[in-house]
């Protein structure tokens, strides 16, 4: 006789509402497994996405996305001169915040060489890559765009005309690709009145060097501030030419610093994500001890309740084999049950959750098995109780 | 032959000038079919001794023997006391202890289950014992839903269920009015009959005594049987 399933059948509801509780405990430690997958997905993914065997960036600069980098906006045109390298195309990435769909969203715009350029759009699911110089645009569908939707940025409109799934920056925002000079107009463009006020300031600044008003007049274009920088340049190496080389001669005679792929990734792991990561793996670390503690004292209440009884069972000459295994019995009940609840919930999840969630099916598996030995050891307090319970407490003694 | 046969047992608590004595070498004979009252006022040790039996308790001194086989003696089993209390001895407790999740017809099965009989057997049997007690009807009930007379009824179909040679009640009729107090006595004789079980019950129910076959009183630790008049 199964007393461990009459007894959970006894208590249906109650346990029905325990394993609902723990299982919802569980599903948080299966997003957080989820979220620190996904962080770190997100964080590389537009590198590993860009097709660049080379980041160059502005000289001792951490890369354009841990640390803002500012380079000449024909920075391109003289790495593409050095030895090894096939193709350099300028890069732009730019967090905003505006008005999309309706609603105030957080995206990164990235500009890039729309002709044959590296750092563009890769695989669409919608639609066609930018084929104009301008007013075009490529979005994510996290976004909530459509196919020839038109949205405001800056002074202009612009019509999306291919969508991507799953574009996003290392923070997890989604992307918006815009051609380079379109990227570069929304990250440097300046309203009517900040204009008049810089002009204003640099004229004042002119004549008071000693230019006449009218040789100010004529010098203020040359103080205006650029609207042709780049971020980055992306750099292609050629069949057969050593990275290490053309990393070295853009550093030496370029005066940039330049970063391979696996340079890049790691500054971004060790950087930016490295304290995420961290703050993530120790959360789930204590959601996992705390979901064990919480299944320990569950095992351990629902024994306690059952004290008396299981004195009778011992009373009437029960092995403790017979009490060990109702206790262990519904120990993983509870535990392989809140886990089938946390698995679906989380599934139910998966694709509304606004962050990029990463399953691994061997980190589920080990998150389940730490689970079951976690539920296994909690139950050791309980029996461990109920076998020190003496048979005389049957009798009220 | 006596069913049970305990010869100079005693229960020492503590030690020195601590110690107490809560049973003071007892001796009892009870007989297959007979039906004993164990009486005395609160603390004087009447449960301690069945514990004592029972094995649950072990005894400082003193031997037991059950159907001549011996169980204890001097401080030491011959047998593992589950066991014992498993193929010689069912219990009927004042508060009936039903296991609460199972039905009247599972709390019976599960003894012979414990025993060694399989399942389905279990089952038939369970079902046949309580259709003795006259409590068939209720056998997919759970404890709580049971009358106190049907529950007691229940417990001694588990105390029956592997036909041990010994049942120890304990106030067995301390929950019930007269009227049902009496009807579980009349069970209680009628299994002591007709199983040839001998019933030792502890009692304050002065209302039962008549129907005992052989009653026992203790005093501070002291076993002594009383005459009948």
């Amino acid at each position: 006789m199964d007393l461990a399933v009459r007894d959970i059948r006894r208590h249906l509801g109650k346990f029905a509402a325990t394993i609902a509780g723990v299982g919802m405990l569980l599903a948080i430690v299966l997003v957080m497994n989820g979220i620190y997958r996904g962080n770190i997905f997100d964080g590389i993914w537009l590198i590993e996405n860009t097709g660049a065997d080379l980041w160059v960036v502005e000289y001792g600069r951490g890369g354009p996305f841990n640390e803002s980098s500012r380079m000449p906006g024909d920075a391109h045109r003289s790495i593409a001169a050095a030895p090894g390298v096939a193709r350099a195309s300028p890069f732009i990435s730019y967090a905003a915040q505006r008005d999309l769909d309706g609603a105030s969203q957080q995206f990164t715009i990235i500009g890039y060489d729309v002709f044959g350029g590296l750092g563009g759009p890769g695989r669409l699911v919608a639609g066609r890559a930018i084929e104009a110089a301008h007013r075009e645009a490529v979005a994510d569908a996290r976004l909530g765009l459509d196919l020839g939707e038109s949205f405001r940025l800056g002074a202009h409109d612009y019509a999306v005309v291919g969508l991507t799934r799953g574009a996003v920056d290392p923070a997890g925002n989604p992307v918006i690709y815009l051609s380079l000079p379109d990227a570069q107009e929304v990250l440097y463009q300046q309203d009517s009145h900040a204009l008049v006020a810089a002009r204003a300031a640099n004229l004042q600044r002119l004549e008071r060097a000693g230019y006449p008003p009218q040789e100010a007049e004529r010098l203020l274009p040359l103080l205006a501030t650029s609207t042709a920088g780049v971020n980055a340049v992306l750099v292609r190496i050629a069949p057969g030419a050593d990275a290490a080389a053309v990393k070295q001669h853009i550093e030496r005679w370029l005066h940039f610093s330049a970063y391979t792929r696996a340079e890049e990734r790691d500054l971004m792991l060790e950087g930016r994500l490295k304290k995420m990561s961290a703050v993530l793996g120790l959360f789930r670390s204590l959601l996992v001890v705390v979901s064990i503690v919480i299944i320990a004292l569950i095992v351990y209440v629902l024994t306690i309740e059952k004290i008396r009884p299981i004195a009778t069972l011992k009373l009437i000459g029960a092995p403790n084999s017979v009490i060990v295994r109702m206790i262990l019995e519904q120990s993983l009940a509870l535990t392989l049950g809140s886990f089938a609840v946390a698995y679906g919930l989380m599934s139910l999840a998966r694709d509304r959750f606004p962050r990029t969630l990463i399953l691994l099916p061997e980190e589920i598996a080990i998150t389940f098995a730490v689970m079951l030995a976690g539920g296994v050891l909690a139950s050791f307090m309980a029996i461990w109780h109920a076998l020190r319970a003496p048979p005389s407490l049957a009798l009220g003694g | 032959m006596a069913v049970l046969e305990v010869q100079g047992l005693s229960k020492v608590f503590g030690k020195g000038e601590l110690a107490v004595h809560a049973v003071r070498e007892a001796s009892l004979s009870v007989e297959a079919g007979e039906l004993a009252a164990l009486i005395g006022p609160s603390g004087s040790g009447k449960s301690t001794l069945l514990l004592c039996i029972a094995l649950i308790d072990p005894p400082s001194a003193g031997s037991i023997a059950v159907r001549g086989r011996e169980a204890w003696r001097d401080g030491r089993s011959a047998l593992d006391a589950r066991r014992f209390r498993r193929e010689n001895i069912g219990f009927i407790f004042q508060g009936h202890n039903l296991i609460p999740f199972l039905t009247a017809q599972e709390n019976v099965a599960l003894a012979m289950q414990l025993n060694g009989v399989r399942s389905r057997e279990a089952a038939r049997r369970a079902r046949e014992l309580l259709g003795y007690l006259e409590v068939a009807h209720r056998a997919d009930a759970l404890p709580g839903t049971l009358s106190g007379g049907e529950r007691q009824r229940v417990a001694i179909g588990r105390a029956l269920a592997n036909q041990p040679p010994i049942i120890f009640a304990d106030e067995p009729t301390a929950a019930l009015d007269t009227e049902r107090g009496l009807k579980v006595m009349d069970l209680l004789r009628r299994v002591a009959r007709e199983k040839r079980s001998a019933v030792i019950a502890v009692t304050h129910d002065l209302r039962m005594i008549e129907g005992f076959d052989s009653v026992y009183e203790m005093n501070d630790g002291r076993l002594a049987r009383k005459e009948r008049q």
